[in-house]
This record gives structure tokens, sequence and C-alpha cells, in this order.
């Protein structure tokens, strides 16, 4: 132990106000701490510059972690050990969630805060890559001010950051619209556990018709701070991961990075992994297959009552669409159907019927009084094989609607892609001996399948 | 600097020490309150040999300085067992000689106890990452993964 | 076998202190008055000191102050030679040499008091590597730069080469390694005229700092005490040095008339203490194009340090190693022990044989691939057997059968088919490459040559108040089991419980010279010498009459009790006798090298990340025979241990030097494994009892240290293709050789 603690004074306001005060009426005069893993190393160092210390450990305002449905703020003072086990981090953040899990040592993991890593602002920090990737935002407060920042311009040189004097990081945000992507992250450390990295990945981007997509890559230890690397993404963006992109991707990172030599690598080292790093990413990434859905990303990206209005013709109830609308972002196709049939069982008879009033009947030409343009198209091509059919079978289908209206209360309905007229007859005729409540999970079944697949052609699946 | 006054609970008593509020827990635990079974290997939180736990959290003791354990409840290796009553961990490195030179060991126990709190099953990739901060320079390590796992059975029978 | 206790595992005999936080470091002692001491190293590597200041702003008048001046005797760390300063005087020889002692009250305030002492110097030209050292442009120890050389002739190697199909030639390269025990050294010291000096430490040799400290101080041998504390791991670094740091506290407590602690941190006794030996290892090999070997030329150069310490018998073993397991009918070695001006290099486990011993096996690798050969294949050709004779002249007397232990070894690793498989799947191109390689190896149990005769050592065993059986010997428990092997030993052979049975304090008022702990010694040498104090101490006590000829423990412990009541004492000892017919010629280096070597085979699998040179270790096999195993929990133990440091100097454990001091004395920045960088390690014994060893055990600490290198850069090259021959290695050692198979592209 190098230091004296005589000669340092370390105060605990115990609130964020009182800390704010203190950093505001005596600017530079003290250093906030938090987890204390890197102070304590520099103080028993000898190291320690400053004298003055003020304790956040004990504030509460700095380790609340709030999930909502589009994002998830996590206070500046969580863990490590708290970020790992967040199960909406390893949801729709697995990039962070590892990247805490490679910080230090368990011990250490329950020490040392995301908003310390940050503010520390080692080059080779393990969680940077990540939020650059996941394009994070920083809150930062003072006694005088709140504001936001997008985390990427966030370092600006070696330890050098845009905090402001007096400044705190009081959480981080990061949204949640990454669920379908492609997701990459690799360290290169000294050795499996406890190491400070060499070099440090984290890779975000998704897939369309084989063209890289949304590519974000996060980088450490390669330059004086975090990097996000805009050169390759420029390079990659749009373009179908072939060995003329990869050798475009490696002369932008050549460009955008700047490793040096140091006590636990050397500058030609951490170059040719970077490069094998951002490599493996691109080549994976190419080999991962289409996510990138355009018409979902366009989606994703509505007002909810916009988003809602667009998938109502699929359906036909109002609380169907705006209950999934609320669930934007969905990252893939496949997820968009998963959730539309869950919120179908959700939302119960009266609101199915609502859809079940927005479809004509079976063998009418004209629409029903429900409808939208869009449902009405569908819905005529979704009876096209039955239209077909001779005047004497739609007769028979129209009696048998009749009866079934009269019976049911509404009209029946069927999924009719591909099936003729007579073969919907011939249903129409067994359901009519269905008792009630049979019928109904009957009908909600035939509007699953063709809100199915309504979406599906909404998708361009 | 003046000392001030810092209360812990330290295996179960409250006791008061005089000092700075940098001081180290480390050193708080060693010298104030001559708890020297905590060790120090080397004093930047990457070896383990002082590893405590602090609110049932595991933390390496010379990274926190006094003033954030104020109020704090504080277990150290003298308050896992003793030579009457062994807690399982330290029955199963005695006999699996998980123990060689002595000076990981406390850490090591601490870390260890930790880990079967928050995993009582632990696989062997668990014990591996568990145990990840803790240097041993004597064992490599496999006595200790097997001590872990006779740990494990003996507290399933101490349960049983 | 018929034993009770030996063979057995019973529970370490400190282990319930250990585990219950109460055994007693170093640093857990604490005296009344106590005050802390601390040293003023030189910042440069070699030069004439001008002068000292003491900068203001310390309360200097509160500190006692000691120089090269208030030394009362020699100036000097007794070891080989005379070379060594206690504290500088006038010169200094490397970064960090001590050149002035500092102590206080206050232990915080003693870092700003050692940064605020100025020593100014006219810098001398130094010499940092091997290379530099041997060009003797600049002169930095002696004449010649070097500390010292060994030549081992045996046949006609300049008529092998005439014979020779093929002359092999390699060189191969070792680096410094930092031992690395968790616990630091540090001694506490108290002096008065009345009592004489009482050092405490964390030591591996309490007779080594007891001949140093008497040298020092000019006090006689009974006023110097030396008391070892539980010690938290040695493996060599606390064999010279404790007599450094108890001489620097006890010079202060001479002065001072206080008890005095210096307890370095990890950055000092990084920074300041003892490494290996750097090596560098050149073959040249006669061999025919059926593999049998003919003949070598081995040129061993090792990097001493400042100071000549240890290096001599570092030396010696490196160069009587540096064959192998294999029969050489024509050899010589050339060996050299060169000075530089980085801090001396010292003991650690394995003491020169790891280097060599890499070298060797290392180029058999390079001679397989030459004559187009299996590694294996040539090995089993040129394994030593019965009958025949080491490079020293040392004919192999017991039933040694290396290839059985090689076959062995290989099918618990299932070598066969894990390389023919490995080099199916690397022909694929991919990403991760897997390679499987051996190491076969040996190493001499004990002293070298003539070193047990001068030892001459003596063990003692005597009975406590209680009639319990008490081991009184010198050697020290830091890690290995020497108390319970010691205890084991003499339980087994008084016919009484383990239980029954303690140690005697490590602490030189007490016990005798059992000589240093070291060398693989304690359990084949030490051990027959307890075995037989035991003996002793059991025919007393029968031919007294009080116990008769079947007993128990509890019988055994009346009768020692009312022995003490009748006759005031009881105690045996035995003193060491060299075996007959063992000879050594120290001049030519020829003869009976150690009394018994312990053989070994090991086979490492690695997998080599192409995208970032990582090796990972996926299985090892440890194969050895090292006589009787007289605790099989400690003796896998000890392999265990002995192969991770093994596999950290290979792949992790690079010392960073600038100018002759180490730059990355952090455990944050010197990587030795943790638990999820060590592949299972699979241990095994044959076992073949030694004859002149305690109930047949030979010697095993060092054993672990020597094969897992050389098995791993062997694995390597085969898993890549690419041989790399000095360790450590590490990925930025490696990644320009490795061939990244990225397309070429053009610009467009």
């Amino acid at each position: 132990m190098r230091s004296h603690p005589a000669e340092y004074e370390i105060v605990s306001p115990g609130t964020l106000p009182g800390v704010l005060r203190l950093l505001d009426e005596q600017p530079g005069q003290w250093l906030p701490v938090a987890g204390a893993t890197e102070v304590m190393v520099m103080f028993s160092a000898g190291k320690l510059g400053a004298r003055r210390l003020v304790n956040l450990s004990n504030l509460p305002e700095l380790q609340s972690i709030r999930d909502n449905a589009k994002t998830l703020t996590l206070g500046g003072g969580c863990t490590f050990s708290q970020i790992r086990n967040c199960s909406a981090v390893h949801k729709h953040f697995p990039l962070l969630a590892q990247a805490a899990s490679w910080t230090g040592s368990i011990a250490n993991q329950n020490r040392a805060t995301l908003a310390g890593n940050l503010a520390n602002a080692s080059p080779a920090a393990d969680s940077p890559p990540a939020l650059l990737a996941y394009d994070a935002e920083l809150e930062l407060v003072s006694a005088r001010e709140t504001r936001r920042m997008p985390y990427r311009e966030f370092h600006l040189g070696y330890k050098k950051t845009a905090l402001r004097p007096g400044e705190l990081i009081l959480s981080v945000t990061l949204k949640k619209h990454y669920d379908g992507y492609f997701l990459y992250g690799r360290k290169t450390g000294a050795r499996n556990a406890q190491a400070i990295s060499k070099v440090c990945v984290a890779g975000i981007g998704r897939l369309h018709d084989g063209r890289a997509m949304n590519v974000r890559i996060g980088i450490g230890a390669v330059a004086s701070a975090p990097l996000r690397l805009f050169g390759v993404e420029q390079a990659v963006e749009g373009k179908r991961i072939d060995d003329q992109v990869i050798a475009a991707a490696r002369r932008a990172l050549d460009a955008e990075i700047a490793p040096i030599d140091d006590i636990r690598s050397i500058a030609e080292y951490r170059r040719w992994v970077a490069g094998n790093l951002v490599v493996e990413f691109l080549r994976t990434l190419a080999a991962s297959g289409d996510t990138f859905n355009p018409v979902l990303a366009r989606w994703n990206a509505l007002p909810p009552t916009e988003a809602a209005e667009e998938i109502l013709p699929c359906c036909g109830s109002t609380r169907w669409a705006r209950e999934l609308a609320a669930l934007q972002p969905l990252s893939t196709p496949e997820e968009v159907l998963q959730a539309a049939d869950r919120v179908w069982s959700d939302i119960g008879p009266e609101d199915w019927d609502e859809a079940f009033r927005s479809h004509p009947r079976i063998g009418d030409r004209r629409p029903a009084a429900h409808a939208t343009a869009q449902s009405a198209t569908w819905s005529q091509q979704e009876q096209s094989a039955a239209a077909t059919q001779d005047a004497h079978t739609l007769a028979e289908l129209a009696a048998a609607n009749a009866e079934y209206e009269h019976r049911f209360g509404r009209i029946f309905l069927v999924c009719a892609t591909g099936k003729t007229a007579a073969k919907m007859l011939e249903i129409l005729r067994t359901r009519l001996s269905n008792d009630e409540a049979t019928e109904l999970r009957e009908t909600a079944e035939q509007e699953r399948q063709i809100t199915q697949l309504r979406l599906r052609k909404w998708l361009g699946l | 600097m003046n000392p001030q006054r810092y209360r812990l609970r330290v295996n179960g008593d409250v006791r008061t020490v005089e000092t700075h509020g940098m001081a180290r827990l480390l050193d708080v635990l060693r010298f104030d309150l001559r708890l020297t079974g905590t060790k120090e290997g080397c004093g930047e939180g990457e070896c383990g040999a002082c590893s405590v736990l602090m609110n049932g959290d595991l933390v390496n003791s010379c990274l926190v300085p006094v003033a954030q354990a104020e109020g704090t409840t504080i277990e150290t290796v003298e308050g896992l067992g003793n030579d009457e009553r062994l807690h399982a961990v330290q029955r199963a490195f005695l006999e699996c000689g998980g123990a060689q030179c002595g000076m990981c060991t406390p850490g090591m126990l601490v870390a260890t106890a930790h880990l079967l709190k928050k995993n009582p099953q632990p696989d062997l990739e668990a014990i591996r990452e568990g145990l990840n901060g803790n240097l041993c320079r004597c064992t490599g390590y496999t006595r200790i993964f097997e001590a872990v796992e006779r740990a494990v059975s003996l507290a399933g029978e101490e349960r049983a | 076998m018929q034993e009770k206790v030996v063979g057995k595992a019973p529970i370490r005999k400190e282990g319930l202190g250990k585990v219950c936080g109460r055994a007693q470091y170093i640093d857990d002692l604490s005296l009344p008055g106590m005050i802390y001491g601390a040293t003023v190293r030189s910042s440069v590597p070699r030069g004439r000191i001008l002068g000292i200041d003491f900068e203001p702003g310390i309360p200097w008048d509160e500190f006692v102050i000691v120089t090269a001046t208030d030394i009362p005797c020699a100036n000097e760390i007794a070891l080989i030679n005379h070379d060594w300063p206690c504290l500088a005087d006038g010169i200094v020889n490397h970064p960090e040499e001590p050149i002035l002692l500092l102590a206080h009250p206050d232990r915080h305030l003693l870092p700003k008091a050692v940064a605020a002492v100025r020593v100014r110097y006219e810098e001398l030209p130094a010499v940092f590597t091997i290379e530099e050292s041997e060009r003797v442009e600049t002169v930095v120890w002696g004449t010649d730069n070097v500390f010292k050389s060994f030549l081992l002739e045996k046949g006609d190697v300049d008529a092998a080469w005439a014979e020779a199909d093929l002359i092999v030639e390699g060189e191969y390269a070792t680096g410094a390694q930092e031992h690395l025990y968790i616990e630091n050294n540090g001694a506490i010291a108290v002096y008065s005229a009345e009592e004489g000096l009482t050092v405490w430490g964390s030591l591996q040799c309490p007779f080594y700092v007891h001949k140093s400290l008497v040298k020092l101080t000019g006090l006689p041998e009974e006023r110097v005490r030396i008391v070892q504390m539980e010690t938290g791991g040695a493996f060599g670094g606390k064999e010279d040095y404790p007599s450094m740091i108890g001489a620097h506290a006890a010079l202060l407590a001479m002065k001072s008339g206080k008890p005095v602690k210096i307890a370095y941190d990890r950055a000092e006794d990084m920074a300041a203490t003892t490494k290996r030996h750097p090596s560098r290892t050149r073959h040249r090999t006669a061999v025919t194009r059926d593999g049998k070997l003919l003949g070598a030329e081995i040129e061993i150069a090792l990097d001493g340090g400042a100071y000549s310490t240890l290096s001599a018998t570092v030396l010696s073993r490196a160069t009587i190693h540096a064959g192998g397991p294999y029969f050489w009918p024509n050899i010589r070695i050339r060996s050299r022990a060169y000075a530089t001006n980085c801090p001396p290099h010292g003991a650690f486990r394995g003491f020169g044989a790891p280097q060599s011993l890499f070298a060797i096996e290392r180029h058999m690798d390079h001679i397989a691939e030459a004559l187009g050969m299996l590694p294996e294949e040539l090995r089993r050709r040129n394994f030593l057997k019965p009958g025949q004779t080491t490079t020293t002249g040392q004919e192999i007397r017991e039933a040694l059968d290396l290839e059985k232990l090689m076959e062995r070894a290989l099918a618990e690793a299932d070598y066969y088919d894990k390389r023919a498989q490995f080099d199916r799947e690397n022909a694929a191109a991919g990403m991760k490459r897997k390679g499987i390689g051996l190491a076969s190896f040996l190493h001499g149990s004990g002293f070298t040559g003539s070193g047990e005769r001068y030892l001459n050592s003596l063990a003692a065993m005597d009975v406590t108040a209680e009639g319990r059986a008490r081991v009184l010997v010198s050697s020290t428990e830091f890690g290995q089991g020497t108390n319970t092997i010691l205890c084991q030993i003499a339980a087994e052979a008084l016919g009484i419980d383990y239980e029954a049975v303690e140690m005697g304090p490590p602490d030189t008022s007490v016990v005798p010279n059992t000589g240093p702990t070291v060398a693989s010694r304690t359990s084949m040498v030490v051990g027959k010498l307890v075995q037989s104090a035991a003996h002793g101490l059991k025919q007393t006590l029968l031919a007294s009459g009080l116990l008769s000829d079947r007993y128990t423990t509890a019988d055994f412990h009346r009768a020692a009790r009312e022995y003490l009541a009748q006759y005031g004492a009881l105690r045996s000892e035995s003193r060491y006798q060299a075996p007959p017919g063992v000879h050594w010629d120290d001049e030519h280096y020829h003869g009976e090298a150690y009394a018994a070597y312990a053989w070994a085979v090991y086979v490492a699998e690695v997998t080599v990340d192409l995208a970032t040179c990582a090796v990972t270790v996926d299985d090892f096999v440890a194969l050895q025979e090292v006589g009787r195993v007289l605790n099989p929990v400690l003796a896998t133990g000890q392999i265990e241990g002995g192969v991770a440091q093994g596999i950290g100097w290979a792949l992790y454990e690079k010392v960073v030097w600038n100018r002759g001091r180490m730059q990355n004395n952090q455990m944050t920045n010197y990587i030795i494994p943790t638990t999820q960088d060590i592949p299972p390690i699979r241990v095994f014994f044959e076992e073949q009892p030694f004859g002149d060893g305690a109930y047949g055990a030979k010697g095993i600490g060092e054993l672990p240290m020597d094969g897992p290198a050389p098995a791993i850069l062997n694995a390597i090259a085969h898993a890549t293709g690419v041989q790399f021959d000095a360790v450590p290695l590490l990925p930025e050692d490696m990644f320009r050789r490795i061939a990244v198979r990225e397309p070429e592209v053009v610009a467009t």
C-alpha cells in the first residue's frame, strides 16, 4: 500500500442532489468514486492524484434498472453483476451481458459499475464496444442540468470524455430493436478470465437479400478510446459480403484504428487481430441467413397509431392491431407471426367479433361494411378459387350462409385460400352441426389462419 | 484528515473502528480488527486472496475503502467455521488437498462459499467461472475443483 | 505393501490452521513496539553512486536509516561466492539493487520517504542479454562476464559427425519466470545485546539465512536464530532472497533497537527478487537415417543477472539434464552462466533442468521431422536402458523401461487416434487447429554430485512432554507437504498413528541443520534421515524395556513419558551417509550425478485459434515414475501445480524487460493461469521403489516443471505446421508466422 490514508478524504453525501451540489460548489475538487475498483488500484499503487473523493456507491438514484416496452435504462451505478443478472439485458442486449461477464472477476463485477467503466474511459474497457454497437444513449446529470447524448459522442480522446465538470453519468439507455439482429462479440485477452482486452469487438447487423444492413461495430483497445467503426460500417452497408467487400472493410479498418505497443501487447498484433475479428464478424454475418425485412423495418419505425392502422386489414380487430403495434419493434417476421397469434388468443370473443365482421360472406362479392380497402382486396384474392364456381353452388352457399347466420348470429368464416366453393360448402354444412362454443373456437381459429396468411402477404414472405 | 468512526458487522459481531475513510477494508480487518485470515496477495484486485463477503456479495477487500463498507455486513474466513465446527468447504479443502501453501485458501474458501450459495450444484464450468478471480500458484486448481465438488456433496449430506 | 501410513493420504498436518484462517504468515505477526522497514533501490542498471540526498518534506529525524556503513561485519549475502552485497556500497549493478534502508513506526509514511531519497549516479555501460554479455564488449563481472562454465564430455563427438547420415541443428530459448508465490517476501527482526538476533520470515532454508546473518553481523552462531513462519508458496523463490530481506530487517533492528518488519508489496517483490534464469541452448546432433542418435554438441547459456548467487548450481543441473532421457554414445556439453545487469536470477522449481530439457525435447521433434519419423518413434529408438550410461557416465542400474512408460502415457492420452484425427481435421480449412505433442524427460533427485555429502545433513526426533513423537528438521513446509510427509514417514517407522507425530518448530535454535528445502530432496533424502532417526527412537524405547515388541500408539505415548521421567530426554539423530560405491568427479563432471532420477512422459493436446493465435491446452496427461508415492493426494497436487506453472511458463508468463528492470511487475500484467485456463490435468504414477529413499521415494517437486513447455510447443507445431522454439510463446510471438488464408483482392 503506497498511499497514506490520512492524506485522503472521502465523503458520502448519500443523495444524488447532495453529491451534485458538492461537485457544483467545489468544481474540480472531488473525484466521484462508485465501485472503486479503479480508484483503489491507483490508491494502493500510490498513483491516485485526487485527494478528495465523493462516494456514489450508496445512491439509489444511480442503481435503478427501468425496463420499458421499447427501451431499457440502466442506472449508471449498476454493477456488472446486476447487468449480467438482468433478464432484459440477456434478452435484448446479449452482447452487453457478455461484456459484463468479461469485466474482471466475479468479485470485481460485484463492485465495478457501468458508469464507472465509461467515465474511467479506458480504451480497453469491455462494455464500450457493445454499447457502441447498440448505439446507446447516455443521460448526464449535474446540479444545473440533465442532458442526453449518444454514447458514440462520449469519448473524445485518451481518457478524455464529454463529461463536463460536476457532471455524472446518470443512466445508459438502450433501444430494444435489435432482437432479430445477427450479433457478434469477441474479446482477445492474455487469458480466459480476468484479462484486460488486447482487442475487443462487438458487431451487429442483418442481411437482406444477402446484403449487409444496419451494420454497427464497436471496438476496444485499438485506439486512444473505444471506437465505432463508421468506416467499416460504410464499406459494407448494403453490400454483399464478398471477398472484395471484405478487403474494402479491412482497408477501412486499417485507416480507422491506431493501436499502440504497450505492456500488454503490440500494435502490429492488435491490428492483425482486429482485422481478423472484424472479418470473422462479417463472414459469419454473411453466413447467418436473411433476417432483415424492409416492410417490418419501416413498420417498426412508424408511430403506434399508424402502425396499428397498417396491420388492421390483416385481422380486423382494432384492439388486436393496437396491441400488436404496442410490441414494436418486432425484429423478425417470425416474431410478428408469433406475436399476432398470442395477441389474437388474448383478446377474446368481443374483439374477435369485430374481426369476423370485417369479412364478406363467402361467395359474396361485396365487401363487408367494416372492411378496410386492403381487407376487401385480400378477401377477393382469398376467395378467388371459389369465384370460378357455377351459379348453382353459389346459390347453395348463399342459403347455407343464411342458415349459419341465423343459427350463430354472425357470418360464416373459413380460411378460403385455395378452397373451391364446393369444398367450402361442405365445410359450412359440417360446422352447422357444431355447438355454440365449439363453433366460436373454430371461427376464431379460421380467423387466426386468415390473419397469418395476410400478415405473410403484408411482409412479402 | 481526522479519522472517523465506522461501524461494520463482521462475522456476526458489530465492530467499530476509528480510521480514515480511504483505509482499505483489508487493512481494517487485518490491522484494526486483527482478523489476519484475510490475506493480501496483490493489492490490486487481481488475486482474490483478500476475498470477503460484503452484504453477501464477494468482493476484494483491498479495493473497498472502509467508507464504502460503513454499515455493511462482512464475512471473512474466520466466520466460515472453526476448528470445532468446520464449514463444508473447509472440510472439503482439507480432505481433497485443496489447500497447499494456504495463502490463497481463505479467499478461495470465501469465494467457494459464495459460489455455492448462488449455485448449490455448480458444474465444472460454473466452478471454474465462480473462482476465476482467485489465483492459486500451488495446486493448478485441480485439487480445488475436486474440493468444491466434495463440498457440494458434503453440504448435501449436512442438509439430509 | 504392508505400510499403514505411508502411501495413504492423511489430512495435511497444518491444514486445519490454513482453512480456518489462523495460520500465521509473516505479515500476520505483529510484535509490541514494532516499526516498519523499507528499501531504497537503485533506479539505474549500473552506476557509481555519487551521493545520496534526503529531500525536504519528510521528518527524517523520525526515521532509522541504514547504509552499507552500518553493516557490522561482511557486506554480503552468503551463498556460493562472495559477490552479492547486502547493500550497495559505491556501485550498483542492477536496477532495484538495495542501497539504503529506512524504518518508521508509520508504515504508510515509508513509500513517500523512499521516493524522497535521491541517489545520484554516474551511470556506467550495462548489458542486458546473454548476447550482449558474451560479446564482452562491456565487462560487468569478473574479467569475462562468466560466472561459471562447465564442459562435459563423453565418447568422441568429433568422430560422430563423420558417421552421421544427417546433422540437425537448432537453437532454443526460454524466458525469465516469476515465482508469483501468493505470499510476498517478508521478515521481522529483533535484536538485543542479551538475546542476540532473531529473524522470523517467509523462507525455505532457515540455515541459509542463518549462515548469511552470522557473516553479516559477526555474531556467534548461537546468537543468531532464524524462525520460519508459515510460508505462502516459494517454488525456489524463497531460497536465497530471504537472506537479503532478513539481513535488511536485522540491520534496521540492530540500529533501532526495535522489532522491525519488512513486508514487500507485490510490485517490489516482482521487480526486486529473483526469477528463473533465461536461457539459450544450441544443439547440433549427428543421427543415422533410421533415427539412432550418434552424438551431440550442446551449448547452454544462462543469464544469471548481476551477481553469481546460485547460478553455478543452476547451470550444473541444466548441464546434466541437457541430454534428456536418451542414450548418447558421444556428447559434448559446454555451458556458461553469464552476468547481465538484471536483478540476479535464482532458484525456481526445476533449477536449470526445465531450460535444457525444453531445448532437447523440442530438438527431438526437429530431428524426427528432419528424418520424416514420428516423434515418439525417434524417442523410442534412443531411450536410456538399464546398463547404459547417462551423459555423465552414470550407469542405469534400476529396472528402467521408458518405452513402456511412454506407451502408457500415449495410451492415456489417446495419442495415436488423436494425432490421426487432428491431421485429418486440420487439412480442412478452418480457423481452429488442433495438435498433440509429447515430451519425455528425467529429473535428478537431491543435490547434484557430491552436494549431499557436503551438506552432511542431520535430522532428529524427540518426544514431547505428552509422549508424542516430534520430527526435528530444518526442512520447511511451504505448501508441498513437508510436514505431512515427514510425519507419515516417522509414524510409519515408529509404528504409531500419524496423528501421534508432530513437527518441531522450524527454528534454528531448536532443530538441526537438515539442509535446505530444495532440489526435490525432502522426501527422498531428509525422509530417509527421519526414517532412520525414528528407528533409533523406537530402538531406544524398546531397549529400555518400557515398550514391548507389540504396542499401540497409546503404549508408545506412555513409554515415551516414562522414559522422559526416568532419563530426562529422549532424542535420536541421523546423519546423511552417501550410498556406497557412488563416485562423482566435480572437475570433469563425471559419475553419479544423482542418487536417483525420476522419469516422466507428458502429453499435451492444444487448440490454436488462427484468428488470434491464442493457444488453449485442452488436455494434459502427466505420467511419471517417482519411486514410491508416499502420499497420493500431495503427490498429485505437486504434479498438477507444477504442470500449471509449466503451462504458464510456456504460454502466458512473460517478463517484460526494459534495461534490466521488470516492467510488468503487477499481477494484472504478469499473466499466470486462472481457473479458466487450465485443462484437465490427468496425473498417473508408475511406482518403482528406490532403495535409498524413504520407503522407496524419489524426488517429485521439480519434475512436473520440466515437461509441459516442450510438450505444448510440440503440440503447437503439430497443430500449425510451424515450429516455435522459444518460451514463453505468446500470440504476439506467433502471429507473423501464422498465415490466415484471406483471399487477396485488388482494390477496385
